[in-house]
């Protein structure tokens, strides 16, 4: 917008529009802000009222012949004696200070062993997004140039069986191929690009599926109007004209739909990390539920919201950058 | 690279199942080896040597604080970098580790002599002080240690630089057996008071036959021969830990070559891995002991002793091991596990006679059988419907029915005897090779999971518990399981057989706790 402006010396018209224009954006920001707050407090509320219900750590940390002393004396030291809304109440006010609590099971803090896990999920998640890209932007490009020829359906075929199959399964299946039968690549274990390759692909199957159909839609809806026709008219190969004109214009929803496949990825690792044995955050969250360590689930339910709601935010804001409509329908 | 060249190996002599699919992969494998490749080289030059051992078990250690843990998975890690004062030897009996021996000097005091010259991976002795502190820190509550063996230890007294007194509440027979694992472990004293408790369980030092390397959580866990150790050094230079949380993936690790021995798995999970050319199966007879709680203080039909005596017969064990546990474990006639203090081996198994069993129904009124439930964890959810099956042949319709195991644990241990039912299927995993650690908690009428109420047993149990004299205990429990056989407040199942997959590399005979000590084992490059 502002490129439109810099033709002519700028009107006192034009400067106050401007300016309302910012003061517009800051309050979309500010606003989104405050929703995106509001919803890591429920979730915050949510889950460790949740958790509570799930049953008692210490059961589980003791044997079962623990005595009911025993068990009374790790309660306390715990601190898990404490009336619930004192619990809440300390929750609460550990959190702005980023202070999550100590693990019952591991016994250090929550932080330091999410800060600990995180690098690990965030390699698999970008590992997985590469994937994602490599594979499906040219599959979108090429069903929606060969649109409703055969080679357009099966790409879409393979594409929708890999959405619809769940990724424990595609995960299985990697490894029985791979690992057991081919002895080609690791099935399990962290630290190498060996081991990574399999649970990428396997989390990248479902993000593949839903930007290429993505693609394929909006770039046939692309190719179909009139600049595109004109362009082509102008005798430009079809190709030229799909990477040239077509993809710049259908690329802000697939942008869209790929920023909210990176929130996704790093929640969707949970599946994946069990089953290929990846030392993340999903993996920690399972074993945390099970352990009923109630600390370490709220710090991983928390993580996981955030990210989500991190990338909804930044989604939205880019939209109203992006497209000026967005903005001044407000 | 010794590594690759075994993989390599074993593959060869593999015959060739899914030939199709290998020839086809042929280029995937040749494009991927560069990476495999340096991936086990750098492995190999981590290690400075390919002598390594690579473990696999279904979880990873909680902590690395050998006091603040109390599962076997933590304990099976922490065994390898830790001494306790007493082992368990193949021969299922007691030897000395870093006691020499011991001896009841009064009814309420163990004294323990120590093996002399033994030093923590740091070089600190381990002394009398050591093993008092040791023992201290464990009872004290801001430890906030799960373990509760040591539950009738008062105090400790340092006599001399070796000799330590171990003070209890009430006589406590089997206290050396409880010091032979999760109790019994010595800390170096100087160490914790200088590193803090935060440094020492991120790099713990004790006086095992490995030392600490690294630990990167639910990935692999590097330990390195001691070779100061006082009974030794290991064989192998290295011990490399990893968690597998299913079956599926431990055995494409192992068959991919990524694991050498995977323990811990069960019956069914054992079968998944069976057949496969370059796995071997062992198994071991083991100590979990699994059995069915009747709740005999309920009205209703298991008040009967014949109703709980056709439970027995209907349930038959053998039929059950053989067709849902693939004959991976054995029977156990009344609840002390074979190879445990006290089993008694004339205690003989019911007859497993459906006949009898719908004779002793009619006999108690209910010729056409009775409705009932049989709780279990959703980890026995396989077991748990078997048995189901094998109690409507005789007309008991047991609706299974299965919790996680967490709300199965926290019901377990509630003060409400009847919160998991009528019949649950339970388990314990007898450790201590002695009767008293599945008794303890079952059977007298105080306890918390005690469902049967009777004077004779608590007597007995008593005595069994109390007594100083082996040989009064031993009577006590044969006299147990007689009047348990005879009365059926449980119907018992078998003792789990200890199960292993492993590639060609390893040598290494597990005890009957099935405990991953690796000191002996010994691997094939």
């Amino acid at each position: 917008m502002s490129a439109l402006t810099l033709d002519k010396p700028p009107t006192p018209a034009d400067t106050a529009s401007r300016h309302r224009d910012t003061a517009r954006l800051l309050r979309t920001v500010l606003r989104r802000l405050g929703t995106a707050l509001f919803v890591l407090l429920c979730t915050a509320t949510v889950s460790f009222f949740l958790v509570r219900l799930s049953g008692d750590p210490v059961k589980i940390l003791l044997p079962p012949d623990a005595t009911a002393h025993q068990e009374s004396v790790l309660r306390a030291s715990l601190g898990l004696d404490r009336p619930l809304f004192t619990q809440y109440l300390d929750y609460l006010w550990g959190l702005p200070r980023l202070d999550l609590g100590d693990s019952l099971v591991y016994g250090q803090p929550v932080s330091e062993i999410l800060a600990d896990r995180l690098p690990a999920t965030i390699e698999l998640a970008a590992a997985a997004l590469a994937v994602t890209l490599v594979i499906a932007i040219p599959a979108g490009i090429f069903a929606a140039m060969r649109r409703g020829r055969r080679s357009d359906h099966t790409v879409m075929t393979g594409v929708l069986l890999g959405q619809s199959t769940p990724p424990f399964w595609v995960g299985i299946l990697l490894i029985l191929v791979f690992a057991v039968w081919l002895q080609a690549l690791p099935a399990s274990g962290y630290g190498t690009f060996a081991n990574l390759v399999l649970p990428a692909v396997t989390l990248a199957v479902y993000s593949v599926a839903v930007v290429a159909r993505l693609l394929r839609s909006s770039l046939i809806d692309v190719l179909s109007s009139d600049h595109i026709r004109s362009s082509r008219a102008k005798g430009f190969g079809p190709l030229k004209v799909v990477l040239r004109h077509g993809l710049r214009n259908a690329s802000l929803p697939v942008v869209t739909v790929i920023g909210l496949e990176v929130g996704n990825l790093l929640g969707g690792a949970i599946l994946t990390e069990r089953v290929f044995s990846w030392p993340g955050v999903g993996q920690l969250t399972v074993e945390a539920i099970s352990n009923r360590d109630f600390p370490l689930v709220q710090a991983t339910v928390l993580f996981f919201a955030a990210t989500f709601v991190v990338v909804n935010l930044l989604v939205d804001l880019s939209y109203s950058f992006l497209d000026p409509r967005v903005r001044t329908s407000r | 690279m010794e590594r690759i060249h075994q993989g390599r190996t074993v593959d060869r002599g593999r015959p060739t199942r899914r030939g199709v699919l290998r020839t086809g992969g042929l280029l995937l494998g040749a494009l991927s080896a560069p990476a495999l490749l340096s991936a086990c080289g750098t492995n190999a030059a981590a290690d400075g040597a390919g002598n390594v051992l690579r473990v696999s078990q279904p979880g990873d250690p909680k902590t690395l604080d050998p006091q603040k843990q109390g599962d076997m998975v933590s304990m099976n890690v922490l065994i390898n970098m830790f001494d306790t004062l007493t082992t368990r030897g193949r021969d299922n009996q007691l030897h000395p580790r870093l006691a020499l021996s011991w001896k009841a000097t009064d009814a309420r005091t163990w004294r323990f002599t120590l093996r002399p010259g033994v030093t923590f991976h740091n070089g600190e002795a381990c002394d009398a002080r050591a093993v008092a502190f040791s023992i201290e820190r464990l009872l004290d509550p801001a430890t906030k240690s799960p373990i509760v063996e040591l539950r009738y230890v008062k105090g400790v007294r340092v006599v001399d630089r070796l000799t330590v007194d171990v003070h209890t509440t009430v006589h406590d027979p089997i206290l050396p057996a409880k010091l032979s694992l999760f109790g019994g472990v010595i800390l170096p004293p100087r160490h914790l008071s200088e590193a803090g408790d935060a440094a020492f369980a991120e790099h713990p030092v004790g006086t095992g036959p490995f030392t600490f390397v690294s630990w990167r959580r639910d990935h692999e866990l590097r330990m390195r021969a001691y070779a100061d150790h006082w009974n030794g050094r290991p064989s192998v230079d290295g011990l490399v830990f990893s968690p597998a949380p299913n079956a599926s993936s431990s055995l494409a690790a192992l068959q991919s070559g990524g694991v050498d021995l995977v323990a811990g798995l069960t019956p069914d999970a054992a079968e998944q891995l069976d057949g496969y050319s370059g796995v071997t199966l062992d198994g071991y007879t083991g100590i979990r002991t699994s059995y069915l709680s009747l709740n005999t203080l309920e009205r209703g039909p298991l008040q009967d002793r014949r109703v709980r005596q056709a439970l027995n017969h209907a349930i038959d064990v053998p039929l059950l091991i053989k067709a849902v546990l693939g004959g991976k474990a054995t029977e156990t006639p009344a609840l002390v596990p074979r190879g445990a203090f006290g089993f008694d081996p004339t205690v003989k198994p019911f007859t497993r006679s459906l006949e009898t069993a719908r004779t002793l129904l009619a006999e108690a009124g209910h010729p056409h059988g009775f409705s009932t439930a049989l709780t279990a964890s959703n980890v026995d959810s396989n077991v748990a419907e078997a048995l189901s099956g094998l109690l409507a042949r005789v007309g008991v319709r047991a609706r299974v029915n299965l919790l996680d195991p967490g709300t199965y644990a926290t019901r377990l241990t509630s003060d409400n005897r009847g919160a998991l039912g009528p019949i649950y299927l339970a388990a314990s995993t007898v450790w201590t090779m002695d009767g008293q650690s599945i008794v303890q908690s079952n059977v007298r009428s105080d306890r918390r999971q005690s469902r049967w109420h009777s004077k004779e047993a608590d007597r007995l149990i008593d005595i069994e518990e109390l007594s100083e004299s082996p040989t009064k205990r031993k009577q006590a429990f044969s006299d147990l399981q007689r009047l348990m056989r005879q009365e059926a407040p449980f119907v018992f199942l078998y003792q789990l057989d200890n199960i292993f997959a492993r590639n060609d590399r390893p040598r290494w005979t597990p005890g009957s706790a099935g405990v991953l000590a690796m000191e002996s084992a010994e691997v094939s490059c």
